[in-house]
């Protein structure tokens, strides 16, 4: 009773740091300690393990969303023709 | 499209100006393009919307101390989005952020992944789906970081919110958008 409870709230405290465990922003960084926690747990745990890889795969697919990868290269260029517009007059 | 307001000759100074302006901002135009066409939802729009960012950049350069060019282009990016768009799109416009960043979102760590996972069967139709019915201000920070690859603080200059804000909301619309097609996997038996 005691260890499914204790099992239970760790799934809850681990739930809630996946994400930031997962993209490892600079913004938003683990303490080791609560790293050292969430691997320990994602060890022993299916359910926070297919949750952490339901968020990897989740990744994944909005990497590729359509379109928004790469920018049209002739649209890029008009923008850098812009820069050079604005630089050569600069230099004039 | 094209051409817009070139600043007047007023505007230079001298080619040490011109060479930083080009250092800050070139590196930048990828990146100022993917995030303005999240913002705006076209790419016409999202070019004009870059190319009066680079013209207000080029008037402010003297007011740039150089330390965080994408910081800076992108609150420049967001004041402009805000400025041309305000009358028409006020709710969408507050919230849309930011830039690509180096940090590598998802998979910094490794984690063991069932590849036969539900998820891993994502279609495309199914996560456009899910990713519209959130709401804007979800949609947009999940778009910035994850679809523009923004760090967090990008995405916060990119929005003008805390980056509290944008985790809290980020980890809402993801966790949104996974139980969406949990719940359509289950629903259509997936096994496509």
């Amino acid at each position: 009773m005691i260890t499914s409870l204790r099992r239970m709230l760790t799934c809850h405290w681990s739930a809630r740091r996946i994400q930031r465990y997962l993209d490892h922003d600079p913004s938003a960084l683990l303490a080791p300690g609560e790293v050292r926690r969430l691997e320990e747990h994602l060890a022993i745990c299916e359910k926070c393990t297919q949750l952490a890889a339901e968020h990897q795969a989740l990744n994944r697919a909005l990497a590729r969303w359509p379109g928004q990868q790469q920018p049209d290269p002739a649209s890029l260029a008009r923008l850098h023709e812009a820069v050079d517009r604005l630089v050569n007059q600069e230099d004039e | 499209m094209g051409s817009r307001s070139v600043p007047t000759p007023s505007d230079s100074a001298d080619p040490a100006r011109a060479l930083a302006f080009r250092t800050h901002v070139e590196p930048e135009l990828e990146v100022l393009l993917r995030v303005a066409r999240t913002l705006t939802g076209n790419p016409a729009d999202a070019e004009d919307l870059v190319q009066e960012t680079v013209i207000r950049a080029f008037r402010a350069l003297e007011r740039f101390d150089g330390a965080h060019p994408r910081a800076w282009l992108l609150t420049i990016l967001r004041h402009t989005n805000m400025n041309m768009h305000r009358r028409q799109r006020p709710d969408l416009v507050e919230d849309w952020a930011a830039v690509q960043g180096a940090r590598p979102a998802f998979g910094a760590v490794g984690v063991p992944i069932p590849e036969d996972t539900v998820m891993d069967q994502i279609l495309d139709e199914d996560l456009e789906r899910a990713v519209s019915s959130l709401d804007a201000r979800f949609r947009s920070v999940l778009m910035l970081v994850d679809v523009d690859r923004l760090t967090y603080a990008e995405a916060a200059d990119a929005l003008g919110v805390p980056v509290g804000t944008v985790m809290s909301r980020l980890s809402r619309a993801r966790n949104r958008v996974r139980l969406h097609l949990r719940n359509t996997a289950t629903v259509q038996g997936r096994n496509r």
